[in-house]
């Protein structure tokens, strides 16, 4: 790398360390509302606490990381200085500026609206002002990508762009585009009244903008983990990648089909049409598409290795694998959730099925297992490759790995798997306390318990993550650039449509206005629409 | 460089492309306008344009479908905004002085009641503008402050409220978090469906709208709750507090206003 590394390091270790911060308030939730404690005397304490957690696990963590690997990537990939270095320092501080300025107003209890703050429910300003500022720096971000891009574009006349920085583009673009949603709520409909301007607030219009956001940046999250899978995976286990067009499909897929599906968070709500939910949920449907042809082209990059190493057979390739290399582990381990968690995010999308889940603990258990598991242990595995790169240090001990990435698989499973089993039978997420003495709860009651212990481990996993990354024993011996995993096929051609943005984001704009123009424009056209704001600890 | 033949199959990747996503979207719009709504018969009662705005969320003939159209029936025709509780100007609390005269029989001289009926020193100025306002349109009923309240204009009301708002409260200790308070006020409970009394009087949050009350007359809460309970009493515009009485045993009824009733300046503890 040039000189990106200090830019890198600082976008990772605020995002590693705020994590840690936001994995304490998560246990302790947990165990506030389990059966070991008696009920929280102050249910206010419990949803600041959750904003907290929620704050900065959705916004501040995967922000941080996308742009700090997305820094990394561009040098790594396109060989060359960064461009616009002083402007990603500017981007990194408005994150800073802005998670701070949230933090203080959460802190103080002026702002316990949970992270999707939605009206007509109302926080102090400085709240949203601090969420925006996190979202501008990640604009400055989006454009600094682009901008470095289109250059070596210019430089580099009809070469392929590297998949590593196409997925990475792929998720930038997303995210400019997904973040206007919560931006226009934000700005037109929430800071007016949380300013006092104006009364009333038009709940169903806000609630349809946010959710513009609210899917659209699951897969934000996801980006920087199918970059791994796809460009770190394979030469971690000193395999190809099976097909490098197959990954570019995969993220032109997401950057289409991820955005215009957000109303299947909407499904009980009564201002959105029944037919637009069905939209929504049928181009949902359409997600699993790239995430099915990901795992086959992972599982197929394994089975090179595999047979390499003397596997036979329908099923002998996968015994021959090598188990032994943290990257095998972790992105076994982020296969099985993400198995587990699919399969219950297709319950969730389905309009009939999502009657008896909406709104349960199975939600906060779905989404746990697909971010909290496949996701963030794909973040671990992104600081742990670039790790000796950034801090010129030896490489991380593969014992030391496996122990961290064993310990959050496991505590992932222990935490969500009840949350699961209680939210069929019915429990309300978000609640701050339950009456397990009820005959009702009694027999749920242990597997709270068991949720609190799949907590405590992760908090375990957590501290062991910053304790790896921390205690890299540096080199004087210059580190090798990171080299990102080469496909099984170098030399086949790339078709232009896959090289390159434009037709995608096309395709992702108009289908954006076909499944949101309308419901947007008659809410916004609908006067009954407006309700008296809710300000949350006001007095 | 692609070449020319590179650039066309290129091309009709791209269009292959475009033409399956319109495909994809329209079938599942045509699925999820025309063909679903049209095997649900509220969907489909009064013909395809029909069915199609429905599914689309179009709001305007939804209030008809059940036949006569009548007005819905509401708790109360106030609507709680934030304006309602900036601070008044000195006038306009002076003027409320002189209108509260009317009052000081029952509400005491000061606001502070020496019968059962409600304390209104310092009481938000939203809720005795809320009440004054229900009992003028009929939605709270009371033999008494609903003729006193008929006559009153919507300036006088807001004159009033801000002279009772202007005025120092009555409690010396603002309910706050404490392992001792009783249960219903601080946790409530969750398998009725009660909520605890702080989570909206204050303690945990102060809600637009809910009054402040501690060190009211015990008689008047276990009586306001009791009509809560049996809905005699409905001017709770969200059925908020109805919710929480109806499951109210007698015993818990009066336990909360034993409570709150005790929390006054003049027996503090």
């Amino acid at each position: 790398m040039f000189h990106a590394k200090r830019l890198v390091l600082a976008h990772f270790w605020v995002a590693f360390i705020a994590f840690f911060a936001a994995i304490l308030l998560g246990e302790w939730q947990m165990f506030m509302r389990s059966p070991l404690h008696a009920w929280i005397n102050n249910p206010e304490h419990y949803y600041r606490s959750v904003t907290a957690h929620g704050t900065v696990m959705a916004y501040v963590l995967p922000t941080l990381v996308a742009m700090g690997f997305g820094y990394a990537i561009t040098e790594l990939t396109l060989k060359r200085p960064l461009i616009g270095l002083r402007w990603a320092w500017a981007g990194f501080w408005l994150v800073i500026a802005g998670t701070l300025m949230a933090s203080v107003t959460m802190g103080v209890g002026k702002a316990s609206v949970l992270y999707t703050f939605y009206p007509p429910m109302l926080a102090s300003a400085f709240y949203y002002v601090g969420i925006v500022l996190v979202v501008v720096g990640s604009w400055i971000w989006v454009a600094l990508m682009s901008i470095n891009l289109h250059r070596w574009r210019r430089d580099n006349r009809g070469a392929t762009v590297p998949l590593a920085m196409y997925g990475n583009l792929a998720g930038a673009y997303l995210w400019a585009w997904t973040s206007v949603g919560a931006a226009v709520e934000i700005l037109v409909l929430i800071l007016p009244a949380s300013l006092g301007l104006t009364d009333t607030i038009n709940a169903g219009l806000a609630r349809v903008l946010f959710s513009w956001t609210l899917h659209a940046i699951v897969y934000f999250w996801l980006m920087p983990a199918y970059i791994v899978f796809y460009t770190m995976f394979p030469a971690a286990i000193g395999s190809r990648l099976y097909s490098d067009t197959m990954g570019r499909v995969a993220f032109a897929l997401f950057l289409v089909f991820s955005m215009p599906i957000g109303i299947h968070h909407l499904f009980a709500d009564p201002q959105v049409g029944a037919g637009f939910k069905f939209m929504h949920a049928a181009m949902t449907a359409m997600v699993s598409i790239p995430t099915l042809l990901t795992v086959f082209t992972i599982v197929a990059s394994a089975e090179i290795v595999g047979r390499l190493r003397g596997g036979t057979g329908l099923f002998g390739w996968v015994r021959a694998l090598p188990w032994g290399n943290p990257m095998m582990l972790a992105v076994t381990f982020a296969f099985i959730m993400l198995g587990f968690g699919g399969a219950g995010g297709l319950i969730n999308m389905s309009y009939q099925l999502n009657e008896s889940i909406h709104n349960t603990q199975w939600v906060t258990g779905h989404f746990h297992l697909i971010f909290g598991g496949a996701i963030v242990i794909m973040y671990f595995m992104a600081a742990y490759e670039l790790w000796p790169n950034l801090r010129n240090c030896l490489p991380l001990s593969p014992a030391l790995i496996k122990t961290q990435l064993s310990l959050w698989f496991g505590g992932m499973l222990i935490l969500t798997m009840p949350w699961h089993l209680v939210g069929l039978l019915g429990a309300p997420r978000r609640m701050a306390y339950y009456d397990y003495t009820h005959p009702a709860l009694q027999s749920q009651a242990i597997t709270v318990t068991i949720s609190t212990v799949g907590g405590l481990i992760l908090v375990v996993a957590a501290a062991l993550f910053l304790y790896i990354l921390a205690s890299a024993r540096r080199t004087p011996a210059p580190v090798p650039p990171y080299a990102f995993s080469r496909a099984a096929h170098p030399h086949a051609r790339t078709p232009a449509v896959l090289n390159e943005f434009r037709l995608w984001i096309a395709m992702m704009i108009a289908l954006t206005v076909v499944n949101y123009g309308y419901p947007i424009y008659q809410l916004a056209m609908t006067p009954q629409a407006y309700v008296p704001v809710v300000p949350i600890g006001a007095r | 460089m692609n070449t020319p033949a590179e650039s066309g199959a290129s091309g009709r990747l791209a269009r292959l492309c475009i033409l399956a996503l319109i495909v994809v979207t329209v079938l599942s719009a045509m699925a999820g306008f025309l063909w679903l709504p049209s095997v649900q018969a509220d969907f489909a009662a009064r013909g395809l344009w029909d069915s199609i705005c429905r599914a689309a969320g179009v709001s305007r003939d939804w209030g008809s479908a059940g036949g006569a159209s009548q007005a819905p029936a509401v708790a109360t025709n106030v609507i709680l905004l934030p304006a309602m509780v900036r601070p008044a100007a000195s006038d306009v609390v002076g003027r409320g002085a002189t209108l509260a005269l009317n009052c000081s029989m029952c509400h005491g001289a000061q606001g502070m009641s020496r019968s059962d009926a409600p304390n209104l020193a310092g009481q938000y100025p939203e809720v005795i503008a809320k009440q004054l306002n229900d009992y003028k349109t009929g939605k709270r009923s009371n033999a008494i402050m609903g003729a006193l309240a008929h006559g009153l204009s919507e300036r006088q009301i807001a004159e009033l409220s801000a002279y009772y708002a202007a005025l120092p409260k009555a409690r010396t200790a603002p309910t706050s978090y404490d392992e001792a308070l009783p249960a219903l006020v601080r946790v409530g409970d969750p398998m009725r469906n009660i909520a605890p009394c702080i989570a909206c009087h204050g303690g945990v949050d102060q809600k637009l709208g809910a009054p402040w009350l501690e060190g009211m007359p015990r008689h008047y809460l276990s009586e306001q709750l009791n009509n809560f309970k049996s809905g005699a009493r409905h001017n709770d515009g969200e059925q908020q507090m109805r919710n929480m009485a109806r499951s109210m045993t007698a015993t818990e009824i009066d336990q909360v206003a034993v409570f709150y009733s005790r929390k006054s300046g003049a027996s503090p503890d």
